[in-house]
């Protein structure tokens, strides 16, 4: 008998919420959704690895889908209890309609609790088919939205990296550019750890995005080495 | 990265001693480099190999770790870089050291959730805490300053306390220029602003903050005000740790005081220490705040205060919860302690008076060179003497002499006896034993009232 334990004390540690918003548009279908579930897969062992090198912070994941419309595909849910279910895809890019689905979650009563800076990690291959602007307004107009830290990830030739950067909208901080499967599984592997990590790492001096953007894998070689 | 990692099989060279090795398989990898399992002559070690982005960004890296090796290790608790290694044919650097024994925990564990979470009793984490103290009066006695302490780089050993540490690789001289401005929520305020670089002075600062959390399993500042944060964004973290600072048991000021049903347990475990180590804590996160050798806690200071405590620790009867004797409690009659948790009566133990210092007799209680040996302060290592039961009759405690000397024992009527090895003494009130470099008088227990 010694320290009575923290959890059942009424103790809770942070939390850092982890966004996962994924394209699932028809451009999607085959290989590439097959990569990507495949990725994902791959990423949550280290995701859980990364979240218990942090034990003071409680790491959840929602994932959110979009093709004609947006829905959620995982409610929020620890890290160490998430099972992937594959996503499937077909259907319209409505990147727009993602992120206004995304903004109404990131408010202090879509995220209760003493929270960290959310993370959001977009996914996608093509080009918004909605009004991306207004969903990216109404993203940077939710209390959290302007404060998460915004990743993306563009795979293959034909990703709108304007938007995706203008989602990010961070000077030093480029799209993460996917050309084939395994530099996707390292992609998606580095953007859903590093954030984590960087709660506990040695601080270099830089602001977290500036730290992420420096160790960000390096852009990989051109379009047409595309192997899907 | 890939491209940077070694083969196993490689063969190496270390610099200084002109040996040879043979690396062996990963063991991971980390920020600056990644750790390798390697053998010398069928010796088991381990190499760690900087990653060539390091190399280049950390010019100072190569001079640090040779000068470290020249200095030699300041404590055995450091698993300090043995030599430099080299790999012919190949670019970069790396440096060998002992393998830590996978009996060792990481001190982190202290705080995970469980099944991952390591739960030592108080006088365990004192010991922890004490350990650590040692070590680094020790390195920073050589002139040496560690930069980066934190949770990441200590590892434990549950069940004695006993501590390794790693990561290594930014020890300097005190007063060069640091290679990294530290770990979030370990850094001094002043380096969080931005204002000062790590030196020895912010090395006690972060080691302060480490014991406090491995006696409490939280952050000393992370009160009213942290609590109160919902989003803790940049700017927040620079107020809480940086620009405004404040210690959640600072007596005089309230305003980031524990949040009533929220940090009970802290409120408890802080309760439950002895004054001494709370007067250090105090001192630590209130003047200590701010740079300079005024409010910083030195080890020698945090080294006595821990080893007093660790002697005073005792369970509550009825909930188990341990205390230091001398630990904050409500009841106003000093001869009555309750039970910081439950509310219980907590009947004083036997101890055993050694001059200024007092000795908790629980059942079960050892005793080491530190209590009975003056010249041999904070050595603890095998026990010498420990507090046993009477095989007939468990109400009976004696102590056992585990020393190979015989003690001598003399009770207030004038009778004495001797306690060879291996014999045990029954502990009663006067009773005055001499264990040949110390003497010692027992102080009787107080049995319950009621
Ligand atoms: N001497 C050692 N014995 C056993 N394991 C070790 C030893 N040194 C390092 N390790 C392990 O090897 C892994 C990598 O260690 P390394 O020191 O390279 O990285 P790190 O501590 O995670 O980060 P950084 O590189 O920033 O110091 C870690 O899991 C660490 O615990
Ligand atoms: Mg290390």
């Amino acid at each position: 008998m010694t320290l009575p334990d923290i959890e059942t004390a009424g103790l809770s540690h942070r939390q850092l919420n982890f966004f996962l918003v994924v394209d699932c548009s028809g451009s999607m279908a085959g290989d590439k959704m097959a990569s990507l579930n495949y990725a994902l897969r791959a990423a949550l062992p280290a995701m859980r690895e990364a979240a218990a090198d942090n034990p003071e912070t409680r790491v959840m994941v929602r994932v959110l889908r979009f093709s004609t419309g947006a829905a959620w595909h995982v409610e929020p849910t620890p890290v160490e209890a998430v099972e992937w279910g594959d996503l499937q895809a077909d259907g319209e890019t409505h990147m727009g309609a993602a992120l206004s689905l995304l903004a109404g979650a990131l408010t202090p009563e879509g995220m209760p609790g003493r929270q960290l800076p959310p993370v959001v990690v977009l996914v996608s291959d093509g080009q918004p088919t909605d009004t991306f602007e207004d969903g990216l307004a109404r993203l940077m107009a939710s209390p959290y939205g302007r404060k998460a830290i915004r990743i993306a990830i563009a795979i293959g030739a034909d990703a709108d990296l304007d938007v995706l950067t203008r989602f990010i909208g961070h000077p030093e901080f480029r799209p993460l550019q996917a050309h084939n499967a395994e530099s996707l599984v390292n992609r998606i592997k580095w953007a859903t750890t590093a954030p984590v990590r960087s709660v506990s790492t040695p601080v270099t001096g830089a602001t977290p995005m500036e730290r992420l953007a420096q160790e960000a894998p390096a852009a990989p070689p051109p379009a047409d080495a595309m192997v899907w | 990265m890939a491209v940077s990692q070694l083969r196993e099989g490689t063969p190496f060279r270390l610099r200084a001693s002109g040996l040879a090795g043979t690396v062996g398989a990963l063991i991971g990898a980390g920020g600056q480099g990644a750790a390798y399992h390697a053998s010398i002559g069928g010796k088991p070690f381990v190499l760690k190999w900087y990653h060539p982005h390091v190399l280049e960004a950390d010019t100072r890296l190569p001079g640090r770790i040779a000068r470290a090796v020249e200095r030699g290790s300041p404590d055995p608790r450091f698993l300090w870089p043995i030599d430099l290694v080299e790999v012919s044919g190949r670019e970069g650097l790396g440096h060998l050291m002992a393998l830590r024994p996978p009996r060792f925990r990481g001190l982190r564990d202290l705080i995970a959730a469980p099944p991952a979470r390591i739960d030592p009793p108080l006088v365990v984490r004192a010991r922890t805490c004490l350990s650590l103290a040692e070590s680094f009066l020790h390195l920073h006695a050589k002139g040496l300053c560690y930069q980066d302490i934190n949770f990441g780089a200590v590892f434990i050993e549950p069940s004695s306390g006993e501590i390794c540490i790693c990561d290594n690789d930014n020890v300097d001289v005190n007063g060069a220029p640091a290679s990294v401005y530290g770990t979030k929520k370990f850094m001094a305020p002043e380096i969080v602003r931005g204002e000062r670089m790590p030196d020895a002075g912010t090395d006690l600062y972060s080691m302060a903050v480490m014991f406090f959390y491995v006696l409490h399993a939280w952050h000393p500042l992370e009160g009213r005000a942290e609590y109160e944060v919902a989003l803790m964004d940049a700017e927040e973290e620079m107020r809480l740790y940086g620009t405004q600072p404040r210690f959640m048991f600072d007596p005089a000021d309230a305003s980031n005081g524990p949040v009533a049903g929220f940090h009970d347990a802290i409120v408890r475990r802080w309760r439950s220490l002895s004054e001494g180590v709370r007067r250090l804590f105090v001192q630590a996160f209130t003047a200590g705040l701010r740079p300079g050798p005024a409010g910083r806690v030195i080890e020698t200071q945090w080294r006595a205060a821990l080893a007093r405590m660790a002697d005073s620790i005792l369970a509550c009867p009825a909930c188990g919860y341990e205390h230091a004797l001398d630990a904050e409690d409500a009841d106003p009659d000093p001869r009555r302690f309750a039970c910081v948790a439950c509310g219980a009566e907590v009947p004083l133990p036997p101890r055993l008076l050694l001059g200024r210092d007092a000795v908790v007799l629980c059942q079960g209680a050892q005793l080491h060179a530190h209590h009975l040996d003056p010249a041999r302060p904070f050595v603890y290592g095998e026990p010498l003497a420990r507090v046993e039961a009477h095989p007939a009759d468990p109400a009976v405690t004696g102590l056992r002499n585990l020393t190979a000397d015989t003690w001598t024992s003399r009770l207030p009527d004038g009778t004495g006896a001797a306690v060879p090895p291996g014999r045990t003494i029954r502990l009663v009130d006067g009773l005055e034993v001499d264990f040949g470099r110390r003497r010692g008088t027992v102080a009787a227990g107080q049995s319950p009232t009621r």
